[in-house]
């Protein structure tokens, strides 16, 4: 694929092994520190998760990282490069992608249609006047992501129409357009049943290896079955890192997180 | 401002520079040299000064609009028409009574009483739909200026000014050397500066009406966030119909001082209704200070334009409207949402 | 019994049901058709003044107001520049082509003069985009309202280019295949050409990638960003490309007036766009040019009707001003929209067994 091709392109002039490094990040909304001298470092192809209760600062740290807020101090290295004062699309075209809390989805246009606007939105001909044809293999591609999220059988149907676990899913194929390098994915599991959370974890672990991705969650467990390391954050700073396993048997997490009454 | 003075030393330094030379010019004698190559100071100083006023009348209008924006997110194109309303109504007690003054409270009720009323009937049944409201607001512009124009004709008007205001005044700005070797001081008509001062006093008065009264506290706070606003209790229609009452009365005494210094005729709501535009574009949305800055540079620009570069002074307008909308979008003094 | 189905205009979205999706030509509704047919052979229906006056001017209003349309409906931008890239274009065409206005008109070739005023005119409708759509929506009106009226001032100031209030006379089509452009039949046949080629060209673009990443955008530019599309380059885009057909537009506009002066782009019309665009409706290419076609009447018509009921026949912007107030208070979407909700209910009361939704 040539989106592909690119993509190994700039990988070869930039630093392998680190997706994402932050150092002293902080957003502060007037005297309101939303997150405060944040630094970590995610490996590339690493399956991470960012948990913390509300308030945390956990989606202000992902603003931050696509490009929707302007960190008020720090810098944020993606893949190598310094991308503090990129705008969004810029980071996006560099591999990084992300998911939303509260569905952004275009209502007004079929599961297809919002897959295909994904995957255009990264490939080169998205200023096109002339419509493709049906042969296209963007519409190829974009049929392939739908199966991924086992949505083939809603491929026509009006993203308004849809249930709630579905379009949550379809969140999901729109991160995976194009060829993504990091994927952030805030609260995924929010609001799914049982069944429906079981099926976003077997999606989840079953994404290619050098896919790497954070994951934001309340759901613990859920966060500590599909992620290999563990960031704990409490009001706007990273307080704890570690494995699943450290961080589940960490006394103070214990009691600061768990013994709160939340997941 | 101090945030601004410690986060931009070197453009902090560019405008006081610019103010420094600006104030030098008006106040200093100018040398034959410079009166060679500038023209002669009193040109300079009247034109500075016709900016100036002119700035107040732009302010005057201006800030009614930018508060209706501000608060309430409308963009009221129909503003002109209020001013220009406002005029002639003035123009008709003045004729009728022979009093000046008289035309400033009556303008200012009627002017308010249909701004209430347009809030009240018509907008209010169209909350949140701001493409809705402005469109609206356009309707009214086209209807009013068909009937201000049935009534009044497409002749021009002026409004007499008091005999207590007419003819000039001497200002302590040395414009010159007579025969005798004595300076010469500038004249200006009397009237222009009252209006400028009471513009600078009803700006103050709003700013402090703002700042330090609670209704202030809250109307602000509306700017920033209306949504919250309302669901925090304060029966925001009321606060609406305020500002919209008040924006409204501006606008009409505004009409007043323009039909004296100016005149009223067909086409005068178009041309400050842009003016207001320009303005609060270049000023900041919502922000009284920015209306009172963005005036003045308008007003100044406008008439230096004017007096030194008649065809183009237009463009000057655009280019200053150019370059703040490409480095600094939300204007002067606005807040970047 | 079965429902007949009345041969009205539908939505071109077919059930996913079908297995063969249907051509395109298929898709035209059999209205379409029939107004296709009526309006090629209305020469042989109406007089020269209708033909010239009264279709001519909505041809032409319709297609500028289209591009209004392009950027309100399709980009959530609603710009009142239109009129004014619209007068650009004619004015570019006087000063690069023929005019009365001998010492300041070039008279370049037409094949010179018409593609260089468009591209002007359309790096013009580029540069104030770029301006306008840095800022919230609601802002677009506002930044494009002064600079037209920057434009109109400037205009009517300025001698040298575009010689002040007095403008240029005696534009006239170029001569092609020895037709004489301007006469009633061959002109309203141009101005047809041009109206239909630009609805079918926003037709077609709107379901381009180019099109549908607009009106994404249009629905939630932050998604849009966050999916790598660069919101900024595109509206601005969606103005270069309003910006060629509103400058096509003009250009006739000059043609049809065989004049143009600073009043063509005044204040005044630019607002008349406006409401032409409201008015018919626009969410649908085709509501601008059923806007242009009532304000036409209006303004043709108005003064005879004023002057019927016994009010003064000048007082024809008063009608216009109140007739738009009363579309955008009761049927925001014009009459397009109007239309949609009327043909709702009806399609309601004929099938007894779907109840109350439509």
């Amino acid at each position: 694929m040539s989106d592909a091709g690119t993509m190994t392109d700039r990988l070869g002039s930039v630093s392998s092994g680190t997706a994402l490094e932050l150092r002293g990040v902080s957003k502060f909304f007037g005297a309101l520190a939303a997150i405060q001298d944040v630094t970590m470092t995610v490996a590339a192809g690493e399956r991470r998760a960012v948990l913390g209760s509300n308030g945390a600062g956990k989606t202000t740290l992902f603003n931050c990282v696509t490009g929707d807020f302007l960190p008020t101090s720090g810098t944020i290295r993606l893949f190598g490069e310094d991308v503090t004062e990129f705008p969004a699309h810029e980071r996006i075209r560099r591999g990084l992608r992300r998911t939303y809390q509260i569905s952004l989805l275009f209502t007004g246009l079929s599961v297809r249609d919002n897959v295909y606007l994904a995957c255009r939105g990264v490939s080169r001909n998205r200023f096109s006047l002339l419509r493709p044809r049906r042969s296209d293999a963007l519409v190829a591609r974009a049929d392939e992501l739908i199966e991924a999220v086992h949505l083939t059988r809603q491929r026509e149907t009006l993203v308004g129409a849809l249930s709630y676990g579905q379009q949550r899913q379809l969140e999901i194929a729109l991160a995976l357009a194009g060829a993504p390098r990091l994927i952030l994915f805030d609260e995924p599991a929010a609001g799914l049943s049982p069944s429906e959370r079981a099926e976003l974890v077997e999606i989840l672990t079953g994404l290619p290896g050098h896919m790497g991705y954070i994951i934001i969650e309340h759901d613990m467990d859920v966060a500590l079955r599909v992620a290999e390391r563990v960031t704990m954050m409490h009001n706007g700073r990273v307080f704890k890192e570690g494995t699943p396993a450290e961080i589940e048997s960490d006394p103070e997490v214990q009691e600061l997180y768990l013994g709160g009454g939340h997941g | 401002m101090q945030q601004f003075l410690s986060k931009h030393p070197v453009w902090s330094a560019v405008i006081a520079g610019l103010l420094a030379v600006f104030l030098w010019l008006v106040l200093a004698p100018w040398t034959p040299g410079m009166e060679a190559v500038l023209g002669r100071k009193r040109v300079f100083v009247n034109a500075v000064l016709s900016g100036i006023t002119l700035g107040a009348l732009y302010f005057l209008v201006a800030s009614g609009f930018t508060l209706i924006f501000g608060l309430m997110r409308n963009v009221n194109l129909a503003h002109g028409s209020l001013y220009l309303l406002g005029g002639y109504i003035g123009y008709e007690v003045a004729d009728r009574t022979g009093s000046w003054l008289l035309a400033f409270p009556v303008v200012f009720v009627c002017v308010a009483v249909l701004g209430m009323a347009l809030q009240h009937f018509v907008f209010r049944r169209m909350e949140g739909e701001e493409l809705r409201q402005t469109l609206v607001t356009i309707g009214l512009s086209v209807v009013l200026a068909d009937i201000m124009l049935w009534i009044w004709g497409g002749r021009s008007y002026t409004i007499l000014s008091p005999d207590w205001l007419s003819g000039p005044m001497t200002l302590p700005i040395e414009v010159g050397v007579d025969r005798a070797g004595d300076p010469l001081m500038m004249r200006f008509p009397k009237v222009r500066i009252y209006i400028l001062l009471a513009a600078v006093v009803i700006g103050i008065g709003m700013w402090l009406a703002l700042t330090r009264t609670r209704i202030g506290m809250i109307i602000r706070a509306g700017v920033d966030d209306r949504d919250m606003l309302a669901a925090s209790g304060v029966r925001i229609q009321y606060v609406f119909l305020l500002v919209f009452a008040f924006g409204a009365g501006l606008a009409g005494i505004a009409g007043i001082v323009g039909g004296t210094f100016q005149s009223l005729s067909p086409g005068e709501d178009t041309r400050f209704l842009l003016a207001s535009l320009v303005v609060v574009i270049v000023g900041g949305m919502g922000s009284i200070p920015g209306a009172a800055l963005g005036a003045v540079i308008v007003g100044l620009a406008e008439q230096i334009g004017f007096v030194y570069m008649p065809t183009y002074s237009v463009v000057i307008t655009f280019l200053i409207l150019a370059l703040v909308l490409a480095f600094r979008p939300q204007g002067l003094l606005g807040r970047r949402r | 019994m079965a429902l007949a189905e009345r041969p009205a205009a539908r939505p071109a979205a077919r059930p996913a049901a079908r297995t063969v999706e249907p051509m395109w030509i298929e898709r035209i509704p059999p209205a379409a058709w029939a107004v296709g047919f009526v309006l090629l052979i209305m020469p042989l229906i109406a007089g020269n003044f209708f033909l010239f006056q009264v279709f001519g001017w909505t041809f032409i209003l319709g297609t500028i107001a289209l591009s209004l349309m392009f950027l309100a409906g399709y980009g959530g931008m609603v710009s009142l520049i239109q009129m004014t890239v619209a007068g650009l274009g004619g004015y570019m065409v006087a000063i690069l082509g023929t005019s009365g206005v001998g010492h300041i008109s070039l008279g370049l070739p037409w094949f010179v003069y018409i593609p260089a005023a468009i591209a002007i005119a359309a790096l013009f409708a580029t540069a104030v985009g770029a301006l306008a759509v840095r800022t919230e929506g609601i802002y677009t009106i506002m930044i494009t309202l002064a600079i037209a009226s920057a434009f109109f001032y400037f205009t009517r100031q300025n001698h040298e280019i575009f010689n002040g209030y007095n403008g240029f006379n005696l534009v006239v089509p170029p001569e092609l295949f020895g037709i004489n452009w301007r006469r009633p039949v061959p002109f309203y046949y141009l101005t047809l050409g041009v109206a239909v080629l630009s609805y079918l060209a926003v037709v077609y673009v709107a379901r381009s990638p180019f099109g549908l990443a607009l009106q994404g955008i249009r629905d939630n530019p932050r998604r849009m960003a966050s999916l790598g599309f660069n919101v900024t380059a595109h509206r601005v885009l969606a103005y270069t490309f309003a910006g060629v057909i509103a400058a096509v537009g003009g250009i006739l506009l000059t043609w049809q007036n065989a004049q143009i002066s600073p009043g063509t782009a005044g204040i005044g019309p630019v607002i008349d766009i406006l409401v032409i665009a409201v008015v018919g409706g626009i969410r649908r290419p085709i509501g601008p040019f059923i806007g242009a076609l009532i304000y036409v009447l209006l303004r043709t018509f108005s003064p005879d009707v004023l002057l019927a009921l016994g009010l003064p026949g000048e007082r024809y912007q008063l009608l216009i001003g109140l007739g738009f107030l009363l579309v955008v208070y009761f049927s925001p979407d014009g009459v397009l929209g109007l239309w949609e909700r009327w043909r709702a209910r009806q399609a309601r009361r004929r099938d007894p067994l779907r109840g109350g939704r439509a």
